[in-house]
C-alpha cells in the first residue's frame, strides 16, 4: 500500500483532460490520464489507493458502464464523475451506484478539489475498514473449528461453565480454547472479543462464504 | 278578284307622280301616302259630284229597267263582298285600312266569301263620262256575282255608290269605312241598308304634343298644297287653330311651288315646328304622293315635322295622333260578318269610333332627343330597334352564354391564379417556418449533445486558468507554462465559438437566399453538429466526402436540416443494436448532373407497407414522433427540386437517398481542400 493517493481521470477530450491533470497536479494530486474505459481497465495501477474522475460519454464502454462494473469487481476506488452535461437518469444511476460526487463542467475548482477530498478520505476509510476485515477473516481462518465454536458462544455471552456444559467438554479446556482464540485473533479482553465477533457478522455473507 | 296590293293592278292605280329620288330620300317608296279615311269625302268636291250622279241617274235607271238582274241575297251560295275604294289602290292607307278589312272577313267552307275590289281612282279620274263608264263596267262584271254586301271606303265612294245605288245594286247593304263624321253631318241623312263607324280624327292634338315636346317653339309651320284634298286639310286645319296652345304663331305654306316649301322648312329655328298632311298638288300645279313630298320636306327641315297620319309616320316625321287605318278596316270587315250572317243592318250594334292614337317615330323622337319619359306609355312606338334578346333570341342566349361561359372561366383561371400565388407563397412561409420550429425542436432533442459540446472546452479553459493561478503562486518562473496554457484556452475558446456558431447557423432564422455550396461542405457540417449526439447515443457516424465537389444551388441550412434529420432518423433506427451495427455511412456521390447523399444504417430497415407513407406527414412508427421529421424533409428537397426516397438496402439497415440537381460548368473549379 503505498502512501499517496493517485487520481484517475478518464476523459475522452484531450484537450481538457491535459488542462484537468495541470490543475489537478498544481493542487498537489498526482493524477494520470486516460482517454477511454478500456485504457484506464488496462493502464490503471489498481493497488494504489486513489479515486477517479469519470466522464459519462466515452467511446467505446460509457463513464457509467465503468462505474458500474469497477463495482461489480469489488473494487472500492470512489468515483467522482465529471461530464459536459448531465441528465437526471445519468445523475441517478451514477449516485446509486455508489458516485461521491457528480460535477459537470466547467467545474470550479474548489468543488472538485472538495469532491475529490472526500473520495479520498473515504477510499483510506474503505481501506482501513477492509484492512481490519481481512485480518479478522484471517485470525478467523486460523481458528479450528471447536474454537470457532468456544467464540461463537463466547460472543453470546455466555460463561465457561455454560459453555463446557454445552459443549460437554472440561470448563478447563474451554479456558484454554479462549485463551487461544484470543490470541489467533489478538485481542486482550473478552469485551474485546465480542465486538471482534459483531464486526464479524457484520461483514457481508459473500465475504463470509467466499473466505 | 282578291287581289293583294302588290298586284299588277294596284301598281296600276298608283302612278302619282313621283319625286326625284334625291329628295325623297327619307321615305320608303313602298308606302305613299293616303288619304284614305282621315276625314271627309276629300277629293271630288261633293258638289259636282252630286251634278255627276244627277246627270248619270238616268242612264242607271235605264240600266235598270233593261232588266240587269239585281241580285239577290241567297244564304246558301258563295256571299259576294263588293269593296269600292275612292282613292288609288296603293295609297298606304288603302293598303293598310284593306288588309284590316279582309282580315276581319270570315270565310270559311260552310259560308264562303268572295271579296272583291274596286276603286274609283279619285281624284286622277272623274267626271261624268268616267262615272257612266264605272257604272256600265261595275254592273256588267257583277251581273253573275251579284254583291251581297257593298263596302264604300272613304267618302267618294260612298257619295258614288248612294247616288247609283238603285241603279247598281238596289236594297243591297253599304258599308260605309273611313268616312269622317263631319262629312256625315255635312251629308243628308243616310238611307236605310247604310251602315259604318265614322271615323273621329282632329289635328290639333298632334300640334300641341309638338309644343310639349320641343317647349322653346312658339312657330307652327303648316305645309299644304292646292288640290281639293289639300285644301280641306288646311280647312280642317284653321278649324282647329282655337284650340292649339295659346301664343302659337301660325305661319300656313299653303299653295308654294314644293322647291320653295323644302327651302323655307330648310332655314327654320328651333323657335318652330313643322306640320303637314303633305302636298297632293303644289303651287306650280305638280301633282305628288304626299307621303314623298313629307319624306322631302322632314329631310329638309331643320325643325322637327309632325304630321296627323300614321301612314305619313316612319319617312321623317316625328309622329302624331291619328286613328288606326288598320283598326278602321277591321271594323267595317266585322259589319260585313254579321251582314253575311244574315243580321238585319238597321238591328247591328255597332261598334265605336276608333279613339286617336299617338304613333311615334323612335329614330325622330332619338333625333330630336325628346326624353323617352315624355313619350306615353299608350304609345304606339315604332322603329324603336327591339330588344336584341327579341330579336334574335336564339344569337343572344348562345351569345350571353358564350360570354358567360368565357368570363366564368377567365375568373375561375384568375382566381384560381390567385389562390394558388397565395397558395404557394403561404406555402413557403409556412414551410420557412415549418423548417425553422422543426430546427428548433431538434435542436431541442440534441441539448445534451449542444451543451457537452459546449461545455467541454468551457470546462477545459476554466482548468487551465485555475492551474495557471496556482503556477503564478508557484515562487519559479513558469512563463513558459503559463504561456502553453493560455494557448491552450485560445485554442478551447475557439471550439466553444465554432461550436455556437454552426448551431446558430442553423437555428438562427433567416431568409431563403439560394446559392451554389458544396454538399460535401454540407455533410461536413452536419457531422461536426452531430458528432456529440452520435457519441452520446454511441453511433458511429461516418460520411464519405465526393472526391470532388457536389455542387447544387439552394439554401445549405435547409439541406443541413434535411440531413440531420435523415440521420437522426437512422441513429433512431440503430438505437439498442449491438456495438457493431450502430453504424451510419453517409456518402456523397455525383452522377449525371444529379448529386446524392446517400444515408446508410444497418439497423431493421423499414417494414414494406411503412414505406410509401414514411414521408407523409403525421405518420410516425415511433411511440413519441411526431411524424413531422421525414415530412419537413421531404419539402425542404423537393423546394430544392431534388428528392428524397427510402430503401431497404441489401442486408440489413435502410438506405434514404437525397438528390439534388447538380451545378454544371465547374470543371475548373478548384479542388475541394482535404
Amino acid at each position: 500500500m503505498s502512501a499517496t493517493p493517485l487520481v484517475h481521470v478518464v476523459d475522452d477530450d484531450e484537450s481538457f483532460r491535459t488542462a484537468l491533470l495541470r490543475l489537478l497536479r498544481e493542487a498537489g494530486f498526482e493524477a494520470r490520464g486516460y482517454g477511454s474505459a478500456g485504457e484506464f481497465l488496462l493502464r490503471a495501477p489498481v493497488e494504489r489507493p486513489g479515486c477517479l474522475v469519470l466522464d459519462l460519454r466515452l467511446p467505446g464502454p460509457s463513464g457509467l458502464e465503468l462505474h458500474e462494473a469497477l463495482r461489480a469487481r469489488g473494487s472500492t476506488l470512489p468515483v467522482v464523475f465529471l461530464t459536459g452535461h448531465a441528465d437526471v437518469p445519468a445523475v441517478v444511476r451514477a449516485m446509486k451506484g455508489g458516485a461521491v460526487e457528480f460535477l459537470t463542467k466547467p467545474v470550479e475548482r474548489e468543488a472538485l478539489f472538495e469532491a475529490l477530498r472526500r473520495a479520498l478520505e473515504r477510499e483510506t476509510r474503505q481501506r482501513t475498514a477492509s484492512g481490519e476485515a481481512a485480518a479478522l477473516l484471517a485470525g478467523w481462518k486460523t481458528l479450528t473449528p471447536r474454537e470457532r465454536e468456544v467464540l461463537e458462544l463466547i460472543a453470546a455471552g455466555k460463561h465457561n461453565k455454560q459453555i463446557a456444559c454445552e459443549l460437554g467438554i472440561a470448563e478447563r479446556t474451554v479456558k484454554l480454547y479462549r485463551a487461544n482464540t484470543m490470541a489467533k485473533l489478538g485481542v486482550g479482553s473478552a469485551a474485546e472479543l465480542g465486538r471482534m465477533v459483531e464486526r464479524l457478522r457484520h461483514l457481508s455473507e459473500e465475504m463470509l462464504t467466499s473466505a | 278578284m282578291d287581289e293583294t296590293p302588290e298586284s299588277p293592278r294596284a301598281r296600276l292605280f298608283a302612278e302619282g307622280r313621283r319625286l326625284p329620288a334625291s329628295a325623297a330620300r327619307v321615305g320608303t317608296p313602298t308606302r305613299g301616302p293616303g288619304e284614305w279615311s282621315q276625314r271627309g269625302p276629300p277629293l271630288l268636291p261633293v258638289a259636282p259630284s252630286t251634278r255627276v250622279v244627277a246627270r248619270l241617274a238616268s242612264a242607271w235607271v235605264i240600266a235598270a229597267l233593261l232588266g240587269v238582274a239585281a241580285p239577290a241575297p241567297a244564304a246558301e251560295r258563295v256571299g259576294n263582298v263588293l269593296v269600292l275604294y275612292s282613292y288609288p289602290w296603293r295609297l298606304p292607307i288603302n293598303v293598310e285600312g284593306d288588309r284590316g278589312l279582309h282580315e276581319a272577313i270570315r270565310t270559311s267552307a260552310e259560308r264562303p266569301v268572295l271579296v272583291c275590289d274596286e276603286t274609283l281612282d279619285a281624284p286622277r279620274f272623274g267626271g261624268p263620262a268616267y262615272e257612266a263608264v264605272v257604272v256600265k263596267y261595275l254592273r256588267e262584271k257583277y251581273v253573275a256575282k251579284a254583291p251581297d254586301v257593298l263596302v264604300a271606303v272613304g267618302d267618294v265612294a260612298l257619295d258614288f255608290l248612294l247616288t247609283r245605288r238603285t241603279l247598281l245594286f238596289p236594297g243591297v247593304p253599304i258599308v260605309y269605312a273611313g268616312v269622317d263624321q263631319k262629312t256625315l253631318q255635312s251629308m243628308p241623312p243616310l238611307p236605310a241598308g247604310v251602315i259604318g263607324v265614322p271615323i273621329d280624327h282632329t289635328y290639333y292634338p298632334t300640334i300641341n304634343l309638338a309644343f310639349r315636346w320641343h317647349p322653346r317653339a312658339h312657330r307652327l309651320v303648316a305645309v299644304t298644297g292646292t288640290s281639293e284634298v289639300d285644301r280641306r286639310i288646311e280647312a280642317q286645319l284653321r278649324a282647329e287653330l282655337p284650340r292649339v296652345k295659346p301664343g302659337v304663331t301660325v305661319e300656313l305654306l299653303a299653295g308654294l311651288p314644293l322647291d320653295e316649301i323644302l327651302r323655307r322648312v330648310a332655314g327654320l329655328g328651333q323657335d318652330a315646328v313643322v306640320w303637314t298632311a303633305g302636298v297632293f298638288r303644289d303651287g306650280a300645279n305638280q301633282s305628288f304622293v304626299p307621303r314623298d313630298v313629307v319624306a322631302a320636306i322632314a329631310a329638309a327641315s331643320t325643325a322637327p315635322v309632325y304630321t296627323s297620319f300614321d301612314t305619313l309616320i316612319g319617312n321623317g316625321t316625328v309622329g302624331g295622333y291619328s286613328p288606326s287605318i288598320y283598326g278602321i278596316g277591321r271594323q267595317a270587315g266585322e259589319i260585313v260578318n254579321d251582314l253575311l250572317d244574315g243580321g238585319a243592318p238597321g238591328t247591328l250594334r255597332l261598334p265605336r269610333p276608333l279613339p286617336q292614337r299617338l304613333v311615334v317615330d323612335w329614330r325622330q323622337a332619338r333625333r330630336w332627343e325628346i326624353p323617352e319619359n315624355a313619350i306615353p306609355s299608350e304609345a304606339v312606338v315604332k322603329f324603336k330597334p327591339p330588344p336584341l334578346l327579341e330579336a334574335y333570341p336564339n344569337d343572344v342566349l348562345v351569345a350571353v352564354l358564350v360570354a358567360l361561359l368565357q368570363t366564368a372561366l377567365i375568373g375561375w383561371l384568375v382566381v384560381e391564379h390567385h389562390r394558388r400565388r397565395r397558395a404557394e407563397a403561404v406555402r413557403e412561409v409556412q414551410s420557412l417556418e415549418l423548417a425553422h420550429a422543426s430546427r428548433l425542436a431538434v435542436a431541442g432533442e440534441l441539448t445534451a449533445s449542444i451543451a457537452h459540446e459546449i461545455n467541454q472546452p468551457l470546462g477545459a479553459i476554466l482548468s487551465n486558468a485555475d492551474a495557471a493561478d496556482l503556477i503564478l503562486e508557484s515562487p519559479n518562473d513558469r512563463r513558459d507554462e503559463i504561456r502553453t496554457i493560455l494557448a491552450d484556452i485560445r485554442r478551447d475558446d475557439r471550439r466553444a465559438s465554432e461550436v455556437v456558431r454552426q448551431w446558430r447557423g442553423l437555428l438562427a432564422k433567416h431568409a431563403l437566399e439560394p446559392r451554389a455550396f458544396d454538399l460535401n461542405g454540407v455533410v461536413r457540417d452536419v457531422e461536426s453538429l452531430l458528432r456529440a449526439e452520435a457519441r452520446r447515443r454511441g453511433v458511429a457516424l461516418r460520411i464519405q466526402p465526393a472526391p470532388t465537389p457536389a455542387e447544387t444551388v439552394g439554401d445549405p441550412v435547409q439541406i443541413q436540416q434535411a440531413l440531420i434529420n435523415v440521420v437522426l432518423n437512422a441513429m433512431d433506427a440503430v438505437a439498442g443494436l449491438p456495438d457493431d451495427r450502430r453504424t451510419i455511412t453517409v456518402p456523397v456521390e455525383c452522377v449525371d448532373g444529379r448529386v446524392t447523399i446517400l444515408v446508410r444504417d444497418r439497423g431493421h430497415g423499414i417494414a414494406p407497407a411503412d414505406l410509401p407513407r414514411l414521408f407523409e406527414p403525421f405518420f410516425s412508427t415511433k411511440s413519441g414522433g411526431m411524424g413531422l421529421g421525414l415530412a419537413i424533409t421531404r419539402t425542404l428537397v423537393e423546394s430544392h427540386g431534388g428528392r428524397i426516397w427510402a430503401e431497404n438496402g441489401p442486408g440489413e439497415g435502410a438506405r434514404f437517398h437525397i438528390e439534388l440537381p447538380a451545378v454544371r460548368g465547374h470543371d475548373d473549379a478548384p479542388p475541394e481542400p482535404a
